[in-house]
């Protein structure tokens, strides 16, 4: 764990001495993404905004229907009916993606930014060779090249995420590549084209603990070599330290807290993150320690409370909790937290200087 | 591959037999005999046909006498409907057309009701999407002798006019219009839901999201990667629509007096004429179990998953 | 933080989104003390909006109204089973009563004048000849000479009329439904005389009547071999479900192999084979069976037969792929700890667990099944006379197509809005039931 982060730092360090490209990759503003169903609307995404930098790495933390890859669907526009952006923007190198046109979003898609998904075994089109889908993914976005030309980007990407016997392996079916390797082959195809921003939506989840570490290895050492930016959706705090170099951790659709992984694992400030802490397994534990789990479910989004969306699940819940959304609360370099607990640390620190 | 394919003729073969076995068995307890005719024959005349026909030998040594003629092909002859013609040179006369209604209806069917299948699942819960699913359903509400004989009621005419009401092989194209569109409706609609329900499942896969993810265009996501995998779906239900399509095929030949095998069957378990009950039935069993185990085949070779698992189940 | 805040206004207290990075200032400097008390539990528990929560059967039932097609179904096969069953009752007709006089009526009818003017150019010539000669003699006032007589026959027998132009050009309008002459003399005469709403068969039995006996013959045969279907398919997908291993692996290459006999030939044979055998065995005593055949007819037994025989297999495999999934999960590991026997489990965990997917299948069987007996009806081997069904009165109109259309339209229609309602209502439950399958 403690590895991990110095390593996630290390990295960071490392990345700025490559003097790579500066500024913002990709700023989220306010996004808002519902979901009409019958029953009514479902606010997946309640107003969620951040943004990365060229060549960073951030992680999105949260548990199962907070809304991380609805935020992610929305960025790849790749949301289906009956979700629908219904507010915000989003603004990828300067320009909005939310404003592009269908074709523009075709050639967006898989070029500038690209995906790759949860479940490696149903994500690859079963009737169709690896290679063929690998080089398909090249060729929708470079018309000119050669198929012999294509066919041996692919071969070179397939040996570059760690897969022998290239030559071999391009006529094979996805069925004949166990777990890991077909992530491996999801990677290469997500980095095909070069794109400056990989969406990695819980990639690590469906496989077993071994081969995640082998996949976070590659990732990390991939995203070194290409510099490209990566958001990185999991529910596992250990991935974030791993690779990450900040956090965002999202709740009920909105983001809690985010700040640097420093911040996040040394100066939890919202509840949420401290439960999510604790229930993460330590290795440097000092003796027999319970993992605590965080109690309760999470909130109804069909009918979502006007108070703070963790309240009833929240040890230090208030009154004023109950009744009204807590505001950002800056708590320096980038990291800021929601939650009302912080604010009235801030109201006491005033009056104290009031007084004082 | 050939460990699949063998053990799917071995299935086939098993198949065929247990249907002979049941024909016969059944045919058998079926009372009346095939001399009844208007005139009841002396009991004299009955013994001496049964036994030149060897109807007079226990049942079992029956069964495996027509066995042992099955595999020579030969069938016996027909008793009565075509006294002493082959039961073989029967079949050879009148399957074909049979088979050539059944072949068109079958071909309109799949044609139409695949394309209309994925209209319907791409425009899903719009109105094209509900008027194909209303249609689909209406056409798979009615049997084919409903639809047959309503189109002759409606339609129907004399040979001269467009839409004739016997089908006469001699009055060419036309002839086989009503027949071929009754017999193939019912398979349209149904192939038309089934393909919209395995595209829609297909649409719903998480390889269409990586398709989508890689930036293909619309067209391709659709027709190379969902189409293909909804098609292995259909596939399977075309085995069992052959067959359908097929015994649809007595209604139809019955309503529009066409000349075909299915009639005749019918016909022929009226007039309780053994040799071609069986014949027939047979050679219908054969026909419908070898066309599911070449659907069999055809599956294999769409869907790549299935040459590794054990027996492809 | 506070000095940051201090420096945005938001005029709508109530507009605070979590994502705008802005606190609402006003609302902040309002804070109480009382605000920053820890809140109970019980506040946190009412804090959550609950959705009422609703039983599963509330629940799809609820989807089911909404589902305006699969209402209309429903209130199509209500319609259907009201005139299957309460028709006959109203109608003082009988299914196979020959109202004698009445043969071949039409679902419409003349009145007793226009009939009589239509009689005289469309009845026999000779009638016609007699009775213009007759007209002539009175005429004349003597008895006619041969030539005379020529000259009349030439006449009578060049006017000929074409019917349809005859009652066009007299106006005459046919009314609806059918009534022999013989009932419009005794309408004329004060008598009240029930219509024969969709004319009379050959023999001169009422077509509604017979109607609507063969819907509800129909409609029970459908509903019947569904309810058999469904009881050796669940007894015998559940049984091969729950034991697995050798007993599934052969109880499922039976299944297979039924799968693949192509059934409908073998209903045929089966259905001609078993009603002889079924009548001498109706006629070999007076137990039980053999009048339960009486009462049934031996060719709906031996329908039933086919049912009972080949059509399990669908529900046998849906059901046992259902109980494959449900024995695994836990609560069954529980039962199983606690001690309950395998025929305990199976009906009171397992078979509940999917009695969603079971409602499904039968319900969607029905349709199959009216289908399936239409299908042998009207190829001679179903319903026969004097019991009718719909597939029967079908093919018995066949013969007569080109006059008496409307004999095999009326209850082809009937069938098709029949089967038509049991698809889409079965569509709808199946939606409401398990809304996973929704497409």
């Amino acid at each position: 764990m403690k590895n991990g982060r110095k390593k996630a730092s290390t990295s960071a360090a490392s990345k700025t001495a490559l003097g790579k490209k500066e500024g913002k990759l990709l700023e989220v503003n306010d996004l808002k993404v519902s979901f009409f169903t019958p029953a009514g609307e479902v606010k997946a995404v309640g107003g969620i905004s951040y943004d990365l930098n060229y060549g960073e790495v951030m992680g999105i933390v949260g548990e199962s229907g907070s809304g991380k890859s609805v935020e992610a669907y929305s960025i790849m526009g790749l949301l289906q009916s009956p979700g629908k952006v219904v507010g915000g923007s989003i603004i990828f190198e300067g320009e909005d993606v939310l404003a592009k046109s269908k074709e523009e979003m075709t050639s967006f898609r898989g070029n500038k930014v690209s995906m790759i998904f949860q479940n490696p075994m149903t994500s690859l089109n079963p009737v169709y060779t690896v290679g063929n889908q690998l080089v398909e993914a090249l060729r929708a976005h470079n018309k000119d090249i050669s198929a012999a030309e294509a066919k041996k980007r692919a071969a070179e990407m397939l040996d570059m995420v760690g897969i022998n016997n290239v030559e071999k392996r391009m006529k094979q079916y996805p069925h004949e590549f166990s777990g890991g390797m077909r992530q491996r082959v999801m990677i290469a195809m997500g980095l095909i084209c070069n794109p400056k921003l990989l969406i990695a939506d819980e990639p690590t989840t469906a496989l077993d603990v071994t081969i995640q570490a082998q996949i976070i290895e590659l990732m990390k050492e991939l995203q070194q070599k290409t510099q490209m930016g990566i958001i990185f959706i999991t529910h596992n705090l250990g991935v974030v330290a791993e690779i990450c170099d900040k956090v965002s951790v999202m709740y009920a659709g909105r983001i809690v807290e985010k700040g640097s992984v420093n911040d996040i694992f040394y100066k939890p400030s919202h509840p949420y993150t401290v439960g999510l802490l604790r229930s993460m397994p330590r290795v440097d534990a000092q003796e027999y320690e319970r993992l605590i789990p965080i109690e309760g479910t999470p909130v109804d989004m069909l009918n979502p409370p006007d108070g703070c969306p963790f309240a009833p699940r929240c040890e230090s819940c208030m009154q004023i909790c109950l009744k009204k959304m807590p505001p950002y609360v800056e708590m320096g370099d980038g990291h800021s937290s929601a939650c009302w607990l912080r604010v009235q640390e801030k109201m006491k620190d005033k009056e104290a200087k009031n007084n004082g | 591959m050939a460990k699949y394919t063998l053990k799917r003729l071995g299935m086939a073969i098993i198949t065929l037999l247990l249907v002979a076995c049941i024909t016969f068995l059944l045919m058998n307890t079926i009372p009346g005999s095939p001399w009844l005719t208007e005139k009841t024959p002396s009991q004299a005349t009955i013994d001496a046909l049964n036994e030149k026909y060897g109807l007079n030998e226990p049942e079992i040594v029956q069964l495996g006498k027509y066995f042992k003629n099955l595999f020579k092909g030969d069938m016996g002859v027909s008793l009565k409907m075509q006294k002493n013609r082959p039961v073989v040179d029967i079949i050879l006369e009148m399957f074909p057309v049979s088979a050539k209604i059944g072949a068109i209806a079958l071909l309109w069917a799949v044609l139409v009701g695949v394309p209309l299948g994925c209209i319907a699942a791409y425009n899903r819960g719009k109105w094209v999407d509900s008027l194909l699913r209303i249609v689909g359903t209406i056409g798979i509400s009615m049997p084919s002798f409903v639809v047959a004989s309503l189109l002759l009621t409606g339609l129907g005419g004399s040979d001269d006019s467009i839409f004739p009401t016997i089908f006469k092989a001699s009055l060419g194209a036309k002839a086989y219009i009503l027949p071929c569109f009754a017999l193939g409706l019912y398979p349209m609609c149904y192939i038309s839901r089934q393909a919209r329900s395995s595209m829609l499942d297909a649409l719903g896969q998480d390889y269409i999201k990586t398709a989508r993810a890689k930036g293909l265009k619309n067209s391709a996501v659709i027709f190379k990667h969902a189409l293909r995998n909804a098609l292995i779906p259909v596939i399977t239900y075309l085995g069992p629509q052959i067959a359908f399509t097929l015994c649809g095929g007595f209604v139809v030949e019955t309503v529009f007096s066409v000349p075909g095998l299915g009639r005749y069957f019918i016909q022929s378990i009226q007039n309780r004429d053994y040799p071609l009950i069986m014949g027939t039935t047979v050679f219908l069993a054969a026909f419908i179990i070898f066309m599911n185990f070449f659907v069999d085949i055809l599956y294999v070779v769409v869907d790549p998953r299935i040459k590794l698992e054990k027996g492809g189940e | 933080m506070a000095d940051k805040t201090q420096k945005t206004k938001t005029a709508q207290p109530n507009k605070i989104k979590f994502g705008s990075l802005q606190p609402d200032i006003e609302n902040l400097l309002e804070l109480k003390p009382e605000d920053f008390m820890p809140a109970s539990e019980e506040q946190k528990e009412s804090f959550i909006q609950n959705r009422e929560s609703t039983s599963y059967w509330k629940d799809a039932w609820r989807r089911l109204r909404q589902n305006k097609v699969s209402m209309v179904a429903l209130g199509v096969i209500i319609l259907l089973i009201l005139f299957a069953f309460i028709g006959p009752m109203v109608v003082p007709y009988g299914y196979d009563q020959f109202n004698s006089g009445a043969e071949n009526l039409y679902p419409w009818h003349y009145s007793l004048k226009d009939q009589r003017l239509i009689d005289s150019v469309s009845g026999n010539a000779q009638e016609r000849l007699e009775a213009a000669l007759a007209d002539a003699e009175a005429e004349k006032g003597e008895a006619l000479n041969s030539r005379e007589i020529a000259k009349i026959r030439a006449v009578v027998n060049s006017t000929t009329v074409d019917l349809e132009d005859f009652i066009k050009e007299n106006n005459i309008k046919h009314k609806a439904f059918g009534y022999s002459v013989s009932e419009l003399k005794r309408i004329e005469a004060g008598e009240k005389v029930f219509p024969h709403v969709f004319g009379t068969d050959r023999y001169g039995r009422d077509n509604m009547v017979r109607l609507m006996i063969g819907t509800r013959v129909s409609m029970l045969i459908g509903v019947c071999a569904a309810l058999l279907v469904l009881l050796i398919g669940a007894t015998y997908g559940s049984i091969s479900g729950f034991f697995g291993g050798k007993v599934d692996a052969v109880m499922m290459r039976i299944v297979e192999l039924i799968y693949s006999i192509p059934e409908v030939l073998v209903v045929l044979l089966l259905s001609t084979a078993l009603k002889p055998a079924l009548t001498t065995f109706q006629n070999s005593g007076n137990g039980f069976f053999q009048k339960l055949i009486g009462l049934l007819g031996p060719n709906l037994i031996s329908l039933f037969f086919a049912f009972g025989l080949l059509y399990w297999v669908t529900m046998a495999r849906i059901i046992r792929g259902q109980i494959l999934q449900l024995k695994e999960q836990e609560f069954i590991t529980a039962v199983r700890a606690l001690g309950a026997g395998s025929g305990r489990i199976i009906k009171k965990h397992l078979l509940p667990n999917c009695i969603g997917q079971i409602v499904v299948t039968t319900c969607l069987q029905i349709p199959s099944a009216i289908f399936l007996e239409s299908f042998l009806s009207f190829l001679g081997v179903g319903v026969s006379s004097p019991m009718t069904s719909l597939g029967s009165m079908a093919s018995e109109a066949l013969s007569g197509i080109q006059t008496y259309g409307y004999r095999l339209v009326i209850p082809a229609i009937v069938l098709s809005i029949m089967i038509l309602a049991f698809n889409l209502f079965g569509d709808g439950l199946r939606d409401a039931l398990d809304p996973r399958l929704k497409k």
